[in-house]
């Protein structure tokens, strides 16, 4: 953990001006011992956020001005030399300060995170220590059924009674039919890993809070669109381009997917679906440690953006999901080949 | 960015217009500059197109998409970055189109193709940052400081109201009424604005002319919308929920609400007209549809507290969307011109908005005592009774029409139309037209002799129903329609209702009042110009307006 101070003198309560990705302008005060997701919380609206330890990244935001401390955090959630850059979660104001939100206002929850419950409608292994879990959502309270959230954002899944909560990117699209289906990789002795393993069985009650996040596609023009996923970072990235082969949206796009060994392979019957409904989609699965059966691709996805960026016609926007070490070399090479940081978009993996 | 396209520009700066981080009307600075550029990619379309139709090569689909092209860059109409960027490629397509068209036509004719210049020879940049530096260099102030603010605001005004007449002209166009003269005065007047005119007169000239075409328009629409489903009736609109499944629709276009009404026959979902939709329940093609139940809900600028509310989906099909609320975003639906970065656009298929419907609870219950308005005075119901209007008038029982038409918006301002309306004295007749109706529509007006005193003559779009009225009326007292007992308010928002004024002044009428205020891209010089020569007012105090009317003083 890494620990920057940039006054060490606090006291009183201080206003924090907060201007999103669409030029919403949200004010708020700031205790002297208060972070800035907490203010926002007690203001009534929840900032993208989730572990508020400095663990995850989610909360990630940029200083415009004023004097803050930043707290203690992992520097895989926010790498050191990363400017004003902070975490929300661990800001604390010292006086007045400006902030820029990289997501638009429509990501900011008025009145809290939504609750629904929900029924497990399918679970099965689609890879080594994968799962994909279906859930059916029960109508809202006025008879409303539908999941309704944007292509990136994530849900966290609570099991009733148990202390037991995790946060899974969804890999479906928004639909009126009250469906969410998430890819799970299990981990060893994670909590909720065991529960799906072990226990959960289809018609399981489970309760989930959200969609919450703030990754998700952006309007860039007609820019390509390159999504690059490490294993099951694939989820947010499938969902994105099943939106886009939804509304037919215009950009070409690649999927680039890395997975240790053939047998993690995920996602492929629904990248071919894809491929049918959005003429100019292709995707790319690269093996990093494959046996002699595989006629793939072999070694890992930044191979493919080494190889291909400098001839691409247009620098594609990149999305990207998996671990922090993923997305720091996809943020090298990117760079590297021209690509401004304003066009780089990710979720860092992390354990929750 | 730099716009000064609608009533509600920021006047907070020296100059009218909005330069800041968005638009008064929610844009962008990047979209801003996109539709600048998408303006310029159409002058250059238009250059060749104008050429080519004088040979006998004219192009009737590069034409539409002029048209189209020009609806989107109307106000609250697109908001999507994307969509302008494929609409800017496709304009270069076109535009290689139309020049090859040309360059036969003229061979073949053993003519020498001209080499034109400007925006005729722009091509897109690659990327959309190239997108923007090139929009830098075309927006609408372009050359402000070699021929100075009166001709880039004389420029504006040819422009704007060529907005609004292509808006109108596409409305016509996707009932299937295509007029080539209409194309080739579009396409003439864009390129007359592609080659930068510095003559003031010559600007005024072609602005007028912008006012005629958009009566030629207007009369196209008219057809379209009557030819298709019938001449509007009286017809009363509840304007209270019925308990079940429901749909609202907002914006103009007729079509889409048809098919939106086939589309949803026989699934028990009830569709509610709002905004400018109110008029389609005079129609008798959709007044059949028994599931078009009734109105919801006001003028546009409503919409986000009303779309809140409403429990189903809505589909917008035209100008006036402001940004949608989280509440709502994920079942709002846009067709047509409409786009918003995130809200899902549909084409001719609902399904999706039918699915939100069924997925949404709907009403629980009809609200009692049922409410409704009557709509459906256009020009044939409206000129059916002329015999009793005359006699009305000449008998005294009728002393004046005040004709308070346009835009609603939220201004403080446009109160003036509300009490120009509720002050009228019990002796006059109010034709309405557009969504300024919702400003008094609901207020019991009466009657004189079995002749309503409030008369919804239908949308904005129906202007030419006020103007065959008002021409048929001074006929019949065998008059000049500025010496009919007739007083014009206009309420204007955005380019529709430039083209209107437009219109307007092309008929040498004159003593409109025109408000909440004058529009921006007019200078102090030009007002007084337009205030000299078409005698237009501003707007003041109703009572005194109403006093003048009158001819108290």
């Amino acid at each position: 953990m890494t620990d920057t101070v940039a006054r060490q003198t606090l006291s009183g309560s201080h206003p924090v001006t907060m201007t999103t990705a669409d030029g919403e302008v949200l004010e708020i005060r700031c205790g002297s011992d208060q972070t800035v997701v907490d203010a926002a919380a007690a203001a009534g609206f929840s900032l993208p956020s989730l572990c508020h330890q400095g663990t995850c990244g989610s909360c990630r935001a940029t200083v415009t001005s004023g004097d803050y401390q930043l707290g203690s955090h992992s520097p895989e959630a926010l790498p050191p030399d990363r400017g004003r850059d902070v975490l929300l979660c661990r800001t604390v104001p010292c006086g007045p300060i400006t902030v820029d939100l990289p997501y638009d206002h429509g990501r900011i929850l008025m009145g809290g995170i939504p609750t629904h419950t929900a029924t497990i409608a399918d679970l099965r292994v689609v890879a080594r220590e994968t799962v994909r879990l279906d859930l059916q959502l029960d109508p809202d309270e006025d008879g409303t059924l539908g999941s309704q959230f944007d292509a990136g954002q994530f849900a966290q899944l609570e099991i009733p009674g148990r202390d037991v909560k995790r946060s899974y990117s969804l890999c479906n699209t928004g639909n009126w039919e009250g469906r969410l289906e998430f890819l799970i990789r299990l981990r060893a002795g994670g909590d909720f890993s065991s529960y799906l393993r072990d226990e959960a069985r289809v018609g399981d009650r489970l309760v989930v809070h959200g969609p919450q996040g703030a990754f998700g596609l952006h309007e860039t023009g007609l820019n390509p669109r390159w999504f690059v996923a490490g294993g099951t970072g694939l989820g947010p990235l499938l969902s994105m381009v099943r939106r886009m082969a939804e509304w037919q949206d215009p950009q070409p796009a690649r999927l680039l997917l890395g997975v240790n060994e053939e047998s993690d392979v995920l996602g492929r019957a629904e990248l071919d679906e894809i491929r049918m409904l959005l003429p100019d989609f292709t995707y790319d699965i690269s093996v990093w440690r494959p046996t002699s059966a595989w006629s793939g691709h072999v070694g890992t996805p930044l191979d493919l953006l080494r190889r291909d960026l400098p001839s691409t016609p247009v620098l594609p926007d990149l999305y990207v999901c998996g671990p922090p070490a993923l997305i720091d070399s996809v943020i090298e090479i990117a760079t590297t080949h021209g690509i401004t940081e304003d066009h780089i978009f990710y979720e860092r993996y992390l354990p929750n | 960015m730099f716009c000064f396209q609608c009533e509600q520009t920021d006047r907070t700066g020296q100059t009218p217009g909005c330069a800041g981080a968005r638009g008064n009307c929610g844009k962008t600075p990047v979209t801003a500059d996109l539709q600048d550029l998408l303006v310029h990619a159409v002058k250059g379309i238009a250059q060749y197109a104008s050429r080519a139709r004088v040979l006998g090569a004219g192009d009737d689909d590069a034409a539409r998409f002029v048209l189209f092209s020009m609806f989107t860059t109307l106000t609250n109409v697109n908001f999507t970055p994307t969509r302008f960027v494929s609409l800017l490629r496709e304009a270069e397509g076109v535009r290689n189109r139309v020049r090859e068209r040309y360059e036969e036509a003229a061979r073949a004719r053993g003519l020498v193709p001209e080499a034109l210049s400007g925006p005729a020879t722009w091509s897109p940049e690659p990327d959309l940052d190239g997108m923007l530096r090139q929009a830098a260099e075309v927006g609408v102030r372009a050359g402000l400081d070699v021929v100075g603010p009166d001709v880039v605001g004389l420029r504006a005004l040819c422009l704007y109201g060529l907005k609004g007449v292509c808006a109108y002209a596409h409305h016509a166009t996707v009932l299937g009424l295509h007029d080539p003269k209409v194309y080739a005065e579009v396409e003439d007047l864009l390129s007359f604005l592609a080659d930068n005119p510095t003559d003031p007169d010559q600007l005024l000239e072609r602005a007028l002319r912008v006012g005629m075409l958009n009566l030629d328009v207007m009369r196209l629409l008219d057809a379209a919308n009557t030819g298709t489903f019938g001449s509007p009736q009286p017809t009363a609109v509840r304007t209270t929920p019925v308990a079940g499944k429901a749909i609202l629709v907002s914006g103009h276009d007729l079509k889409d609400l048809a098919a939106l009404l086939e589309q949803t026959a026989g699934t028990g979902i009830n569709v509610y007209t709002h905004g400018e939709m109110l008029p389609a329940h005079g129609y008798p093609a959709l007044r059949a549809h028994e599931h078009l139940v009734g109105n919801y809900g006001g003028a546009w600028h409503e919409q986000q507290v009303e779309f809140a509310r409403f429990p189903g989906p809505i589909l917008m099909t035209s100008n006036c969307i402001i940004e949608p609320h989280l509440s709502y975003r994920h079942r709002i639906f846009t067709t047509g011109p409409v786009g918003w970065p995130g809200v899902r656009h549909l084409t001719e298929d609902f399904r999706p908005v039918i699915q939100a419907a069924m997925a949404m609870p709907g009403f629980a219950e009809t609200e009692e005592p049922e409410r409704a308005i009557t709509v459906g005075f256009a020009r044939d119901a409206v000129l059916s009774v002329t015999d009793r209007i005359v006699d009305a008038v000449r008998q005294g029982a009728v002393r004046h029409f005040f004709l308070i038409g346009g835009c609603d918006g939220p201004t403080p301002g446009r109160n003036y139309f509300t009490d120009l309306a509720l002050s009228a004295p019990q002796d006059s007749v109010i034709l309405t037209l557009g969504c300024n109706k919702y400003r008094f529509n609901d207020h019991d007006f009466g009657s004189i002799g079995g002749i309503p005193r409030l008369l919804d003559l239908g949308q904005c779009n129906d202007t030419y129903s006020a103007i065959t009225i008002a021409l048929r009326l001074a006929k019949e007292f065998g008059c000049d329609v500025n010496e009919l007992p007739l007083t014009l308010a206009l309420s204007w928002m955005e380019q529709k209702a430039v083209a209107v004024l437009l219109s307007l002044l092309a008929l040498g009428i004159r003593n409109i009042h025109l408000g909440p205020d004058l529009p921006g891209f007019l200078t102090p010089n030009l007002v007084a110009r337009i205030v000299d020569e078409f005698g237009l007012r501003t707007v003041g105090d109703p009572a005194e307006d109403i006093a003048t009317a009158l001819g108290r003083r």
